[in-house]
């Protein structure tokens, strides 16, 4: 009975939130076949029965001139972010360990200080960086490249990798190392052969993460970029009129999220694939 | 610990890339907070603390860090409990409940300023949906972005919407990274549901809440493209929070030499707030744990 | 038995094709390939720019976003594209991001783009920037046709340095089906015992606000209300509050200054006038739609042009909404001079004037508009880029395209059988639309925007002490004294004497002098 009630109350706590996460989606989804016509005529969910649908929202984003063709800026997106994701990934990682594993001191700083220096690097607000990085990119003639991107977006998410990843690298025992290192194991070997696989949950969705934080950024995109370089959300806020479409921004709404879906399902699969081996049930 | 000669290979590429890249901007903020530099005369002239003291006397900027204030402290702890609840919830059952796991990672990857926009379609009181359903079922509607307090819950709601995937996801990921010993123990004690959970789960998530609760103060206080889209700082100044003013300062205006003062004021005290906060978590959190 | 049904499918598609074909009198051989009824001849039609040749050359545009105004830049780019062989890349931003877009570069010696299109009030943080608009184009048939207004905006200094693309200014449109309609005058006369007419003040656009709010009066099951405006604090409610204020201001006989005394450079704002008008504002909350006091301009677009409201007043687009061919309010809507005041307030006496006649003040509100980067290398590639987009041909055909955002500013522009014959629309909305909008340019009592140095400072300072009054966070005359102290500390930090100049053209506007 007890059991019965608890999965009761479970389950309803589930549904509740997965309601709340999917209206807006939900939402946009319904919008992206709207006009002019049915929008002002006050709220409407459902195609054919309460609006005349219309394909215009998801037309203007794969016309050049009546709008924009998203398939460039596409793939300029997913290979700005995906090498960003990676080197930061690789070099975040690697000082995530030397912080969990080592003791480093500089003057009266320790360990503890070195990650804070890290993380506190994404406090600054992001404004007023654009400037001094515009500066910085032109002297390097990196203005409106996928390089002067890359680099930006690097020192966006290599603090948050360190962040996370010591967080997971403490968790994980140091008998392991120990017993690593007395096998005969030099402590580079010791990291990627014993204590990385340790951690995989930690590391794909810190992975994910990267992903995400490179793949939605608009400001840096934006400000750093003139016409060469078109990221994905810099293209689709280019729909933003002083008339809001809110038929085309619901599509390019969905369309920006579709990769990033796929990503999630992998992910899921991968991060419980360890626990699934795992006694833990 | 351990000591290796090579520990310096771990650290360094990271912290010198890091370095190399944001040592020009910050240093060149920091000196612009001694310019002038605006709308009409880009130049790196030196003007003192003159910044500095316009800083302290514009009440407008610390309304903005109350408002700021009052958003981070309920996105955060909401979130956190919402997101811990949901992890709790889904963390075992591997095979089952995959839909729930999925989709509840799926609100972060939303582009935020396009996300912005479908809410605030969403919140529109006359041809959106929520207070027409709201309307269906005989509740009262409500003045989402027009009056102060219902606007910035709506502020505060897209947040939570958003970023409680965030929590819920790396929560979830310390909960499948957890040892199975203590498990064990506590089931070989005949510990219940809650005192499993109190006594074993919750002291060994310790560190890595922390973690989490810092980086989402961090980035939840830079909360700008939501404020922009869906009230602009209004009604009156009541959602105008820190990062949106010195964007309007900053970027709006030109007024760079007198954002950069702010933004280091702003830096000051957010690493002063998160160093105090942080020393209360530890306490709070991981010493109780023992 | 098939092959025949072909047979006659095919005969009958080629005769409709070549009857429709007969059916366009004047067609010529750009009309074919181009969205466009005739090429008009002239130094930048279809016909001239086709014998230019940029072949192996790059023109970078900076542009709003789609589609007003970028798609336009966007079409006339491919289409230039194809007649010179140059190559045109175009960048389309969102408004709130566009002066940022442009001013990075700028300040730091970027060449990032070779045109900018962007609105008309930055041409005092602009001005130093922008190359001017060389002499044979000011000589072109198409510029000549320019009226007064769009001329004077586009002018800096008694130098042309904005290149014409689109005509704004702020208007009033109303639901002609309830002005007109015998049975709700009756119903307005019994209740309020005044007549209903098209609001001549803004005292009576307010009545009927109150009037015709919250209430079903076009009878389609959904509530209605008075009045639509752009209230939202940083989205271009600056302009709507001009709007209201431009009448109890602007007096016509006391010379020197809207925004500032010229003389002094004291701030105006908080003086009876300016508070007037706000005052009017934050009672205007009582008769707008649900939510309508956090409108931005894209809402007041969908309630006015989506029939919710019986009155709106700010840039063309509710207009040209409510006029779509899909719109269910065709043809029932009007417009109007912004309303005036019966009283003004006269600074140099000190008290407010009375006038029978009611004062009229219209704002000639920033727009739309292009120039050239001085920086530039490919100056002349972009003038005949923006010559060509401003060609009779594209003009005529970009104002029948409503979400375009390109509106009426050349003399030929107000002919109202051109939007009865090739927009169907009513002869009554062609004429009011057409009288309201010409009839701006006659008048002598206009109010600009503040073209000066920093004026989005200015702006958003005016838009934070409205807002805060609107929230009721402080009284009308609180809020503008707070707002006249930062403009004073934002002239002096900008330099007064650098404000003073730039000012001081855009008195001479005012004022009508010549310069």
């Amino acid at each position: 009975m007890r059991i019965l009630v608890y999965k009761g109350i479970k389950y309803l706590v589930l549904i509740l939130w997965s309601a709340f996460v999917a209206g807006p989606f939900l939402w946009a989804l319904s919008t992206s076949f709207k006009d002019d016509a049915a929008v002002v005529s006050g709220a409407t969910y459902i195609p054919f029965v309460d609006f005349e649908p219309s394909l215009d929202g998801w037309k203007v984003l794969f016309s050049a001139t009546e709008g924009v063709n998203i398939l460039g800026p596409f793939i300029s997106s997913l290979v700005v972010t995906l090498v960003s994701s990676l080197v930061s990934l690789a070099l975040g990682t690697l000082a995530a360990y030397g912080l969990s594993r080592f003791t480093f001191r500089a003057g009266p700083l320790g360990n503890t200080d070195i990650t804070f220096f890290f993380i506190s690097q994404r406090i600054i607000t992001p404004v007023v960086l654009a400037i001094p990085y515009f500066l910085l990119l032109k002297m390097f003639r990196l203005l409106d490249t996928h390089v002067g991107l890359i680099l930006i977006y690097i020192a966006m998410l290599l603090p948050i990798v360190v962040w996370i990843m010591v967080d997971f690298f403490n968790n994980i025992s140091t008998e392991l190392d120990e017993a690593a290192l007395i096998d005969g194991c030099t402590p580079v070997e010791a990291f990627y052969k014993i204590i990385l696989p340790e951690c995989t949950p930690g590391l794909v969705v810190t992975g994910l993460l990267c992903f995400i934080f490179a793949w939605n950024d608009f400001f840096f995109a934006f400000t750093l970029t003139f016409a060469d370089t078109q990221l994905l959300p810099v293209s689709i806020v280019a729909l933003n009129s002083s008339k809001v479409p809110w038929w085309s921004l619901s599509s390019s709404s969905l369309i920006a999220i579709l990769p990033l879906v796929f990503l999630a399902i992998w992910l899921e699969r991968f991060l419980t694939r360890g626990a699934l081996l795992g006694p833990l049930k | 610990m351990i000591e290796s000669r090579h520990k310096y290979l771990f650290l360094f590429p990271a912290l010198f890339t890091l370095i190399a890249i944001i040592i020009f901007p910050l240093v060149y903020t920091f000196r612009l907070s001694f310019s002038s530099w605006d709308v009409v005369q880009p130049t790196l002239d030196f003007i003192g603390f003159d910044n500095y003291v316009r800083v302290f006397n514009d009440m407008r900027f610390w309304e903005s860090l109350a408002t700021l204030g009052t958003v981070v402290l309920s996105v955060v702890s909401i979130e956190y409990i919402i997101g811990f609840a949901l992890a709790l919830l889904l963390w075992q059952d591997i095979e089952r409940n995959r839909f729930f796991r999925v989709l509840f990672i799926i609100p972060m990857m939303a582009t935020p300023v396009i996300i912005s926009v479908v809410w605030r379609t969403m919140f529109h009181e006359s041809l959106g949906p929520i207070n027409d359903l709201l309307t269906m079922a005989h509740l009262p509607t409500v003045p989402w972005l027009s009056k102060p307090t219902s606007a910035l819950i709506a502020v505060i709601i897209v947040d939570i919407w958003q970023w409680t995937s965030f929590i819920f996801i790396l929560l979830l990921a310390g909960l499948l990274s957890l040892p199975h010993e203590p498990y064990e123990a506590a089931a070989m004690d005949g510990a219940n549901r809650f005192q499993t959970f109190w006594h074993v789960t919750f002291p060994m998530m310790a560190p890595i809440t922390i973690g989490i609760l810092i980086i989402r103060i961090i980035e939840a206080s830079k909360i700008m493209e939501t404020v922009y889209v869906l009230t602009s700082g209004g009604p009156g100044t009541s959602t105008e929070t820190s990062a949106y003013y010195i964007f309007i300062r900053s970027l709006r205006e030109f007024q760079i030499g007198y954002s950069a003062a702010m933004s280091i004021v702003y830096l000051l005290l957010m690493i002063l707030a998160l160093m105090l906060i942080a020393k209360g978590l530890t306490r709070g959190l991981v010493s109780k744990g023992g | 038995m098939v092959k025949n049904r072909m047979t006659k499918i095919v005969v009958t598609i080629a005769l409709a094709a070549g009857l429709s074909a007969g059916g366009v009198a004047r067609a010529d051989k750009w009309s074919e390939k181009y969205p466009i009824k005739e090429d008009v001849p002239g130094p930048a039609s279809y016909e001239a720019t086709s014998k230019k040749d940029y072949k192996g050359r790059t023109l970078t545009i900076l542009t709003h976003a789609i589609p007003v105004m970028g798609e336009p830049t966007a079409l006339h780019a491919k289409q230039f594209e194809k007649l010179t062989g140059a190559k045109v890349k175009v960048v389309h931003v969102p408004f709130g991001d566009l002066f940022q877009k442009a001013m990075i570069p700028f300040q730091t010696g970027q060449a990032a783009y070779d045109v900018m299109f962007y609105g008309s009030l930055w041409i005092g943080d602009f001005h130093n920037y922008l190359a001017p608009v060389p002499g044979e184009y000011i000589g072109m048939p198409q510029m000549q046709e320019v009226t007064r207004n769009y001329k004077d905006v586009a002018t800096w200094e008694g130098r042309m340095i904005q290149f014409p693309v689109d005509g704004d200014r702020h208007y009033l449109k109303y639901r002609s089906d309830v002005i007109n309609n015998p049975e709700l005058r009756a119903k307005y006369k019994e209740k309020t015992g005044k007549e209903l007419r098209v609001p001549q003040t803004w005292k009576e656009y307010a009545e009927m606000g109150r009037f015709f709010n919250n209430w079903d009066w076009d009878g389609d099951g959904e509530k209605n209300y008075g009045s639509a405006e752009v209230v939202a604090r940083d989205n271009l409610m600056f302009s709507a509050i001009i709007s209201r204020v431009a009448p109890y201001a602007k007096h016509p006989d006391v010379k020197g200054g809207f925004f500032f005394d010229l003389e002094t450079m004291e701030p105006l704002v908080n003086t009876p006038g300016w508070v007037e008008g706000v005052k009017d504002f934050v009672e205007a909350q009582n008769y707008m739609p649900p939510g309508g006091n956090n409108f931005g301009l894209g809402d007041e677009i969908f309630s006015f042009g989506g029939g919710q409201t019986l009155f709106s007043y700010s840039w063309d687009d509710a207009f040209v909404q409510a006029m779509e061919p899909k719109s269910r309010i065709r043809n029932l809507v009007g417009a109007a001079p912004l309303p005036g005041a019966h009283k003004v307030w006269n600074r140099k006496t000190g008290k407010w004037d009375k006038f029978d006649t009611p004062n009229r003040a219209p704002y000639i509100c920033w727009g739309w508009t292009s120039a050239v980067i001085k920086a530039s290398k490919n100056k002349d590639m972009a003038f005949d880029y923006l010559a060509f987009f401003a060609n009779p041909a594209n003009h005529a055909s970009d104002l029948l395209v409503g979400r375009f955002g390109v509106n009426p500013y050349r003399t030929t522009d107000f002919d109202p059988k051109f939007y009865i014959k090739e927009a169907g629309w009513a002869p009554d909305v062609a004429k009011t639309y057409c009288a309201t909008l010409s009839g701006m340019d006659k008048s002598q009592n206009r109010v600009f925007d503040l073209r000066v140095p920093g004026v989005n400072q200015y702006m958003s300072s005016l838009a934070a002490g409205v807002s805060k009054a609107l929230a009721k966070q402080l009284t009308p005359q609180q809020a503008m004294d707070e707002v006249a102290v930062e403009w004073k500390q934002i002239t002096k930090r900008l330099g007064k004497d650098r404000v003073r100049k730039a000012y001081a053209n855009v008195v001479a506007l005012e004022d009508n002098l010549k310069r």
